[in-house]
């Protein structure tokens, strides 16, 4: 058998090797040698197991005389102070997947972005654009042809001027088919933009894009766009180095590489982790109040606002808060809540049964009463009915709240008091938030019409591609506004839209979308809009618009001159933390 | 020794195709693919994007791209962090994972083991019962549950520890103790359950009768025997480990890589999905092997092959 007996022996014979361990079951036994059943003593097991049971019993203690004090401790974390000069510490939530601004198109991403880089133009607080590099610029041909021209002194981190040709690489850039950036589209308006993104012309002095000189950048549109000037606010059209972009290829974002011209300058970029943003003191508008903003990748809601509770962020908003602390911290003078152009809605598929007949889907509109939903979100949501939100014009023109004219509607479409009703699925994403609201449109719809709808959930990207090739008859979905104009709410349902998943579509509509996009003159856009508005939301009904949705924030004494945008861009070149604001 | 360990080897290279080959089907089988997002975009876009990745391509031209880059140890690009790789975004992540797995690893051990012996040798009496409703807790206990509570008290009442983020060696002891608790709960019983079956061997008898100091009985005949079971769980253990969990980075804001194997899938990004895989796999592997030569020097018999 091959026996090894050396090895037999060797195992047999007291290894020196166990010493240590034989010393250390000593400190079990109360006098070494005794038997086991008397030697293992009760009295050293909860010195061993003292750590264990704290773990245990603490909070239990705690808990039992607990109060609400949050900062009752003097603790060497409480006694240090609760802010750093200068320095402010935020949350971004995740990591951004991206600080390439033609690649990314994530609100995280742009978070960090939109303090990097200004673009032609910039959005201040109340949604207007004004001068950024560009220092002014003339619209030209009735809309079609914009001239820029640049600011003098606008300069990149590395000292080198930011010319008109940044500007003509970076778009050319965004479009060409093998940047395969998502948010080229947004360009689809400019000469040529189109087929050169798809390969169609190779040639890029088809495009209506030139930087004429250094100072003077041209576009030509294909068709007037009221709203084309909001785009050059928009982070996917800010200028890009072709020498940076070209030598560092795919690490050209990374902070020894990267070259920007905003107000701060990217100073570490640990992944997953931390974003550390320092001032630019060649930041044409002059130096920013703040040194330094560290932006952390806390993912948990509940952690990053005990982390502001503890002085460890000073600033936290939506993406850091759970809505019992917002009900906590209401009455707080730290908190505060912003409208945002994000809009949620209830949609019908148009070409399933019974919403084909435009009764039902109004008797929907009518027997859901809006505002539950801020009751059960609790977070500041504004109710509405229109499409188009009232910061941009909207006017409440939708169906309004009224359930005696919703049950006629149902009866006349063949289901009084619900009876005969077929089998109704209400798709969502799964998330608690959204399982709330398509909750209570059930609890609605049975209570106001005696109907009884299924609710279907799926898993995010699940649902993404449902809503895209075949939506059950209801779903819930929600648009964020990509500029502050009525036409990314209302383009959303013209028919060849990607994202009108209703299978619904009107030449009509088509019609009015293209004249107002056109139209030079403000009142009149507005007023075809608003017609369009109204053709969505009352004759047609193909969506039913629920709410808006809110920024929430949390601000430390400390901080001063936060404020966020209705497109929730947070710009934190004029925020000041240090003593003097206390 | 040797041969078993390259004979180990060997056998590896088919298991990692398979598991490469599977995710790789499943991966693709699931409904809604990397560049889905609630603004849906012009089909145009959509094909530009399809190009960059060779996502255009037929799935079996896209395996074996896949498979050959595999060998060449380059695990691809990341749809959702664009312009990093698999590899870069591993090699981030998995040392902070490693550092916190090992800390944690060291406590569930260093606790649990003990813990199970001391149960064991008291069978029925108080420390019995006290150990096993500990451990029955450590088990049952959900990580989010254990690290809220280890936070409310540590962090906002006692603040004696920092809530979360990754900064100092303070930092890592809450998470430290959450991930610890599962597996030293678990190794605990195990280790009681070892010891039990053990002490009633006839080589712990002849060990007391020849006069051996108590101590030395336990050591040397009732725990190095016990252990074999203990030290197989620790193979598969360690892999689980120290790839991260998901609960704690995500409570704690640890950047990890224990978040990929979540995220990655939520946002079906096909290559990280397969890295995450394939590294899980093959310290799955190497583990397992570690498992194999510890058992040669724990039990003689073996190494008579």
């Amino acid at each position: 058998m091959g026996v090894n007996k050396a090895a037999l022996r060797k195992s047999n014979r007291p290894a020196k090797d166990d010493r240590f361990l034989i010393s250390f079951v000593k400190l079990f036994l109360a006098e070494p040698g005794c038997k086991a059943s008397q030697g293992w003593v009760v009295s050293r097991l909860p010195l061993y197991m003292a750590p264990l049971f704290l773990l245990f019993l603490a909070p239990t203690l705690l808990t039992a005389c607990g109060d609400n004090a949050i900062n009752s401790s003097g603790s060497p974390l409480a006694l240090r102070k609760p802010y750093e000069d200068k320095v402010l510490r935020i949350n971004l939530g995740t990591e951004p997947p991206g600080l390439d601004w033609h690649t990314s198109t994530d609100s995280t991403s742009f978070d960090v972005v939109s303090n990097l880089m200004v673009g032609l133009t910039q959005y201040t607080n109340d949604l207007e654009v004004k001068p950024s590099c560009a220092a002014s610029w003339d619209v030209l041909d009735g809309g079609r042809r914009y001239l820029f021209h640049l600011r003098d002194g606008v300069t990149w981190t590395d000292g080198k001027p930011v010319t008109a040709y940044d500007f003509e690489f970076a778009w050319r850039r965004l479009l060409k088919p093998e940047t395969a950036a998502q948010y080229a589209f947004f360009l689809y308006d400019i000469e040529g933009a189109r087929d050169f993104n798809t390969g169609k012309i190779r040639d890029f002095s088809k495009v209506g894009l030139k930087a004429i000189d250094a100072k003077t950048f041209e576009v030509k549109l294909s068709k007037p766009a009221a709203y084309f000037i909001y785009l050059t606010a928009f982070c996917p059209t800010f200028p890009q180095r072709k020498d940076i972009v070209e030598q560092f290829g795919d690490r050209w974002t990374e902070p020894e590489h990267l070259v920007t011209n905003g107000p701060f300058k990217l100073a570490k970029w640990q992944h997953e982790y931390k974003i550390e943003l320092d001032a630019n003191e060649k930041f044409f508008e002059g130096r920013p109040a703040l040194s330094k903003i560290k932006m952390f990748m806390v993912p948990e809601a509940s952690t990053a606002f005990a982390l502001y509770e503890n002085n460890e962020l000073d600033f936290v908003d939506n993406r850091s808060f759970s809505t019992p602390d917002v009900e906590r911290y209401r009455s707080s003078p730290e908190y505060r809540n912003f409208p945002l152009l994000r809009a949620y809605y209830l949609a019908f598929n148009v070409s399933k049964k019974p919403f084909d007949d435009v009764r039902v889907r109004k008797a929907f509109a009518m027997a859901i009463n809006r505002n539950v939903f801020p009751k059960i979100l609790r977070r500041g949501e504004r109710p509405t009915n229109s499409w188009i939100p009232p910061a941009l014009g909207g006017d409440g023109c939708g169906l309004s709240f009224d359930v005696a004219a919703a049950r006629r509607l149902l009866s006349e479409a063949g289901f009084p008091g619900g009876k005969g009703f077929p089998e109704t699925k209400l798709l969502y994403p799964n998330r608690e938030d959204v399982r709330l609201v398509v909750e209570a449109t059930q609890d609605e719809l049975k209570r106001n019409l005696g109907v009884k709808i299924d609710l279907v959930n799926q898993e995010w990207k699940v649902y993404l591609a449902t809503t895209r090739k075949d939506p059950p008859q209801m779903f819930r979905d929600s648009w964020g506004a990509d500029f502050p104009d009525p036409e990314t709410f209302m383009n959303l349902f013209t028919t060849f839209n990607g994202n009108n998943h209703t299978r619904w579509h009107s030449q009509d509509y088509d019609n009015l979308i293209e004249q107002a996009e056109g139209e030079q003159d403000k009142e009149k856009r507005k007023a075809l809009y608003q017609k369009a508005d109204v053709m969505l939301c009352r004759d047609a009904v193909p969506i039913v618009p629920a709410y808006l949705a809110t920024q929430n924030i949390m601000v430390k004494p400390w901080v001063k001159g936060i404020a966020v945008n209705p497109l929730d861009f947070q710009f934190f070149k004029t925020v000041e933390v240090g003593e003097s604001n206390k | 020794m040797f041969s078993l360990i390259i004979r180990r080897i060997l056998m590896s290279i088919p298991v990692l195709l398979i598991v490469a080959s599977l995710t790789f089907a499943l991966v693709r089988i699931v409904p809604g693919g990397p560049f889905d997002s609630e603004k849906s975009l012009p089909p145009e876009i959509v094909a530009n994007l399809n190009a960059k990745y060779h996502l255009d391509k037929p799935v079996h031209e896209q395996y074996f791209l896949y498979i050959g880059r595999l060998c060449r140890g380059d695990l691809g690009v990341s749809y959702k962090y664009v312009n990093r790789t698999v590899n870069d975004i591993l090699f981030d992540a998995f040392p902070v994972s490693c550092q916190l797995g090992i800390v944690a690893l060291g406590l569930a051990v260093i606790f649990g083991v003990p813990l199970g012996a001391i149960a064991a040798l008291n069978r029925g009496k108080r420390q019995d019962v006290l150990a096993m409703f500990l451990s029955t807790m450590g088990v049952s206990l959900p990580g989010f549950v254990i690290g809220a509570v280890l936070i409310y008290v540590f962090a906002i009442k006692l603040r004696i520890l920092p809530v979360g983020l990754w900064e100092s060696p303070w930092h890592v002891i809450l998470p430290a103790v959450t991930l610890a608790f599962s597996p030293g709960a678990y190794l605990a019983r195990l280790t009681r359950a070892s010891v039990l079956e053990v002490v009633e061997k006839d080589w712990v008898r002849t060990a007391r009768s020849k006069g051996l100091s108590e101590e030395k009985t336990i050591v040397r005949h009732i725990l190095r025997n016990s252990l074999m079971p203990v030290v197989t769980v620790l193979g598969p253990l360690t892999a689980i480990v120290i790839t991260g969990s998901f609960v704690v980075e995500y409570i704690f804001a640890i950047p990890g890589m224990g978040r990929f194997f979540i995220t990655a899938v939520m946002n079906r990004d096909y290559d990280l999905i397969l890295g995450t895989t394939m590294v899980f796999a093959v310290l799955l592997i190497v583990a397992n092997m570690f498992v194999d030569i510890v058992y040669q020097w724990l039990d003689p018999r073996l190494r008579m092959e």
